[in-house]
């Protein structure tokens, strides 16, 4: 769905098109999830941030000042309400970092601990574990960066912009340097599939 | 590069690290390793399809004829010092605004659900409805603008409010 495409889908929407909105919610569902877990949710509280957002954009359909843009609105809305649901959850602890950088604890159900216990899942191995592992392992920053990347479909760079509060500029170095810090990880850890593309 | 109307416009700050990019263009620019993280995203944690659902019927929820009171105020993200809200300590309080109108809630954690208190700025008598994850729940605003129900589930809440002779008001969804 080009930007133009969005735009008209939005626009329809706002007429009452529930096709239109269908259209949305399949392509920015990943998105907005992608956000929440970035921030390392649990099912519940990832699934509250994602139901949140979808009905703040119902209605605010008619008050979205470019509708062509809503893929970043809805990453925007979903940071600020993944941010809300961290700091009211009573698993978290206190924090007063001004940069944002909260330190959270890892819910038990977060997607490390599901993946591991899903041995049936049909995954090309033992190297998508390991290369996950290694993805969960790194340091928060990165780790709610290339989460968000990894949205399905791919989120645009005014969209990852949203999901992360950061200037569109730095994106591209930033993911470079998690990805090389990625890769030095799993080569450390002796697995391959990691090779920068030439 | 410019982002007009973007969200994000007051935190656009350049850098030295700062490149031009098709704001517009896949973030991961076809990395390999991003996309094998990618592929493995997909299916170790896919969207949950229930939530795919209760995304597709938000449609319904719209209020087509309502004002819209934004979040104006949030404790627990604009006071000056954050800090965590634990069941039965201190209650976090949201305010919203459309135009003269401001809803001040107070949510208090009795259980596994909620208790609103509210207060409608100016005072005035009004018929709310609660819209939670379990349902609606209907509350009478007195003459004072005061209103108290309990039960509220946790998750997304909005309030629809009708007053005599006033449009009807919807507050921005907010999880609780």
């Amino acid at each position: 769905m080009e930007s133009n495409g969005v735009g008209d889908v939005v626009l329809a929407a706002r007429d009452g098109d529930d096709g239109a909105w269908r259209r949305l919610v399949e392509r920015f569902s990943g998105l907005v999830w992608s956000v929440a877990r970035g921030y390392r949710l649990g099912d519940a509280d990832a699934g509250d941030v994602f139901q949140t957002t979808w009905l703040r954009l119902a209605e605010n359909l008619n008050r979205l000042e470019n509708p062509e843009r809503v893929g970043a609105w809805l990453a925007t809305t979903a940071r600020r309400e993944a941010l809300r649901v961290v700091r009211t959850d009573a698993r978290r602890v206190p924090f007063g970092d001004p940069a944002g950088m909260e330190h959270l604890l890892i819910d038990p159900d977060t997607p490390e601990r599901i993946f591991l216990d899903l041995e049936q899942v049909s995954l090309d191995t033992d190297r998508d574990k390991a290369m996950w592992a290694a993805f969960e392992g790194l340091s928060g920053r990165c780790r709610e960066l290339l989460r968000v990347l990894m949205a399905t479909p791919p989120p645009s760079y005014v969209e990852v912009a949203g999901a992360l509060n950061l200037p569109i500029g730095s994106i591209g170095p930033t993911r470079r340097r998690c990805l090389d810090r990625l890769r030095l990880m799993l080569s450390d850890r002796g697995i391959t599939g990691g090779e920068r593309y030439s | 590069m410019t982002t007009e109307g973007s969200p994000i416009d007051e935190r656009d700050e350049p850098g030295q690290l700062d490149e031009l990019v098709d704001a517009a263009g896949d973030a991961m620019a076809g990395d390999p390793l991003g996309e094998q993280l990618r592929r493995i995203a997909a299916t170790v944690d896919p969207v949950p399809d229930h939530l795919l659902q209760l995304a597709r019927e938000s449609f319904t929820w719209r209020s087509i004829d309502a004002e819209l009171a934004e979040l104006a105020f949030d404790s627990v993200v604009d006071s000056e010092r954050a800090v965590q809200v634990r069941g039965g300590g201190e209650p976090r309080l949201l305010t919203f605004a459309a135009g003269e109108l401001t809803v001040e809630v107070e949510i208090i954690r009795v259980g596994s659900g909620c208790e609103l208190v509210g207060q409608l700025v100016p005072p005035r008598p009004a018929a709310i409805t609660v819209r939670h994850r379990s349902g609606t729940a209907e509350v009478t605003a007195d003459d004072l603008g005061r209103f108290l129900v309990g039960e509220v589930a946790t998750g997304p809440m909005s309030l629809r409010l009708r007053s005599t002779g006033g449009a009807a008001v919807v507050t921005d969804w907010v999880s609780i």
